[in-house]
């Protein structure tokens, strides 16, 4: 950030991740089929992951392509094709304009409450954020954080569990 | 406008905008989505505020990974849960899921 012509190169990085990311983001809410929504979310995604990057965080940007991109995202895909909501009958019905109105509303009012907040009292910030070291990371997740990431290891084992027990109901029901 | 504001917009119009697919989208898929965008612009948020600010680095890329963690869990159950649904249903339109016992 010193020199000028890597400033400007900055810069233009950083609001090309935010067009992508807000492109996606349209994307997402707007399309008509399923699939291309899932596009751009996909698109949203890599665009945080990137700005995660340009933040000086790369171990969790690149979690963020493994776990997002990877995989929850996958599992949205698995959801679309295995629901019967794929073949563009359930979304490309014309909306009421009342609804738009509503969500438009219920998107906006959190929007302008808390982006005024942020305006007004954000304090002053790095210009350049510095990396940290994964070790560093593994330190403070073993030793201070440790009760939170026992917590959610408890999290995942009771959420792919209870997945397994909802999946298998269904079958002995059928 | 200093950068962590700006990276606070962004984070505050994936809130939005997840909210408004929340509400506008009919079918529960489609609310999905929306939920995932504004988790996703909560993992932002904590990032942004711990490495733009004096803050400890440690303590905001800890947290973005715990909101992964939830949203990872979270994608599995819904999941799950749209299978039973849209088995019993025959449908995912949140208009249409009117009982609540299936």
């Amino acid at each position: 950030m010193e020199t000028p012509e890597y400033a400007y190169l900055a810069w233009a990085l950083l609001f090309g991740h935010i067009a992508i990311v807000i492109a996606g983001g349209f994307i997402t809410v707007l399309s008509k089929s399923l699939v291309r929504a899932l596009v751009g979310l996909i698109l949203t995604l890599f665009g945080v992951a990137g700005m995660y990057f340009i933040m000086a965080a790369p171990f969790i940007g690149l979690m963020q392509l493994l776990i997002y991109v990877g995989a929850v995202s996958v599992l949205i895909f698995f959801a679309i094709m295995l629901t019967n909501a794929w073949p563009g009958g359930d979304e490309s019905a014309k909306k009421p304009v009342k609804r738009t109105v509503y969500a438009f509303l219920a998107g906006l009012a959190p929007a302008i409450v808390l982006s005024s907040a942020v305006l007004s009292a954000a304090p002053a910030s790095f210009l350049v954020p510095e990396e940290t070291e994964v070790r560093e990371l593994g330190r403070f997740l073993m030793e201070p954080f440790i009760l939170p990431f026992e917590l959610i290891s408890l999290l995942l084992t009771v959420a792919m569990a209870g997945a397994v027990i909802l999946g298998l109901e269904r079958r002995k029901r059928k | 406008m200093s950068l962590l504001s700006i990276y606070q917009v962004v984070a505050i119009f994936l809130l939005a905008i997840g909210i408004f697919g929340i509400v506008y989208r009919r079918t529960l898929i489609g609310i999905v989505l929306g939920i995932e965008l504004l988790l996703n612009g909560a993992g932002l948020s904590i990032m942004a505020a711990a490495q733009l600010t004096p803050t400890p680095n440690e303590l905001g890329q800890v947290g973005a990974l715990l909101v992964m963690g939830i949203a990872a869990a979270e994608a599995t159950l819904l999941l799950a849960i749209l299978l039973v649904v849209s088995k019993r249903f025959q449908n995912v339109e949140a208009d249409q899921l009117t009982t609540m016992k299936g």
